[in-house]
């Protein structure tokens, strides 16, 4: 068995510092639902297929289950947590919402990150445009048609 | 499956790294996405006692489009080569396999780097302990025996990047350094052709720079990839062609490099005009090693690396005609 040591690791997640000593084998997705009961991003296939730890680093959609949390530092991380301002969802998890484009919940806030993202950098994306955001991201409940729905709406908003 | 134990290490630049790797050979692992590393960790497939971070070495990182030569940082992000519009232009195979690449979020991650030295896949390898404990010892896992081909002498595991077909088939070439010596080999020759050991690259050596030689003439290029599915998969088939042509535009070069075919891409070089597409594609059909260690079975891979040669070369001419 190789040797190990802890490490102290600092992390950025939804602008908040926590500072944590741990294993630097540990993925940042561990370290979110482990150490910060960030239990919103989730773990699923846990070889960066699926897309359900899907959280954002510097604004982009990453695997956090292919991401050390040590190698994470200094980054910006955002999870699902970090999207809501206080009570009131944010405008995507509004229309996630809306358009019944969720069901059993487990992809959700992987594919709302991924919308989040995409909306971000184009807020308006054609259909095909949203189709190749998330095909990262697999849903096994309702199809891809409302959660394409729901991210077309709020492209037809940034109109 | 958590990761096994290492001690991480996180140079800031080029010089620390090579260092690190020199006194620590093969006992580090190299990661820059980590998402090859990362998963082959996990199967415990590999349990370095180092992983060596070298994703913040921003020396490696970017694209150079010059006018002789085209520069390509290893560290630079699959969805940075995608999105570059120069590179895009002028070569159209490269960043359409980069486009390919398993999925938009992996593409924010993995490297061209990452991409090119990822390891050799099978069926009969690529699975967590508790399958190969009840599997005998193969080639890749230093044992005697092929899985995959009964009674095969060596490994027949399968090389599944996107982006080395398209790079060879611009003939490009890569820096690796280590402490006091740099080298620049073809692209091609980082591989073995054995999918048990499948690079020729020294333990102390680190992957720094692709570098892309601008062709003469016109040119266009193509990459085509069978998958299972639309997005995530790795190429089960590829092909990247490269066509340029004369100034009476007469095709003067065809180079058609398969992927997902053996240990290592094949490169298929001849002239070409629509008449022997036929030729390309049957010698592609010859070069592709069908074995039923991926996905899908080998027959239907073979067949269909012949169809995606021809594609590739139809739609390099097609641009070709479109630029005319």
């Amino acid at each position: 068995m190789n040797e190990m040591k802890k490490t102290a690791i600092s992390l950025n997640v939804n602008n908040e510092t926590h500072d944590i000593v741990s294993n630097p084998n540990k993925t940042l997705l561990e370290v979110l639902r482990d150490d910060l009961h960030l239990t919103g991003t989730k773990e699923s296939c846990g070889e960066g297929v699926c897309g359900s730890c899907t959280v954002l680093i510097d604004g982009a959609p990453v695997r956090s289950c292919l991401t050390l949390a040590v190698a994470a530092q200094g980054k910006e991380i955002t999870t699902i947590e970090g999207l809501r301002a206080g009570e009131k969802l944010h405008p995507v998890q509004e229309a996630f919402v809306n358009h019944h484009a969720i069901q059993c919940g487990f992809c959700s806030p992987g594919m709302i990150l991924t919308a989040y993202a995409l909306l971000k950098e184009n807020p308006t994306p054609t259909e095909a445009e949203i189709r190749r955001a998330i095909s990262g991201n697999i849903c096994r409940c309702t199809g891809y048609a409302k959660i394409v729905e729901a991210i077309k709406s709020l492209a037809e908003e940034g109109r | 499956m958590r990761l096994p134990p290492f001690q991480f290490l996180e140079p800031t630049d080029v010089e620390e790294a090579l260092s690190m790797i020199n006194t620590r050979k093969e006992t580090v692992k190299i990661m820059a996405g980590g998402t090859d590393l990362l998963n082959r960790m996990r199967l415990r497939l590999i349990e370095p006692a180092f992983v060596m971070n070298i994703s913040k070495l921003r020396d490696i990182d970017g694209i150079d489009v010059g006018e002789t030569e085209t520069v390509i940082g290893a560290n630079t992000r699959l969805k940075d080569i995608a999105r570059s519009p120069l590179l895009n232009k002028r070569f159209r195979a490269i960043g359409e396999a980069a486009f390919l690449v398993a999925s938009p979020t992996i593409t924010n991650m993995a490297t061209m780097g990452g991409n090119l030295l990822q390891n050799t896949r099978c069926i009969y390898y690529d699975q967590s302990g508790m399958v190969l404990n009840g599997l005998e010892r193969c080639h890749k896992r230093g044992g005697t025996l092929c899985l995959a081909v009964k009674g095969g002498k060596r490994c027949f595991s399968v090389y599944q990047g996107d982006m080395a077909p398209a790079l060879i088939a611009f003939d490009a070439r890569c820096v690796l350094e280590k402490k006091g010596s740099t080298r620049t080999v073809a692209v091609t020759e980082l591989f073995t052709g054995n999918g048990a050991t499948p690079f020729a690259i020294g333990a102390d050596e680190l992957l720094t720079k692709i570098i892309i030689p601008q062709p003469k003439g016109m040119f266009s290029s193509a990459y085509r990839k069978l998958r299972l599915r639309g997005s995530v998969d790795y190429p089960l088939a590829s092909a990247a062609a490269f066509v340029s042509v004369t100034k009476d535009k007469e095709v003067n070069a065809c180079r058609v490099v398969i992927g997902a075919a053996g240990a290592s891409p094949k490169v298929m070089d001849g002239p070409s005009n629509e008449a022997n597409w036929e030729g390309m594609a049957q010698k592609a059909y010859e070069y592709m090693e069908a074995v039923d260690n991926l996905q899908m079975d080998g027959a239907y891979r073979r067949k269909m690396v012949s169809v995606l040669t021809k594609r590739a070369i139809k739609a390099a001419m097609d641009r070709l005609k479109e630029g005319m």
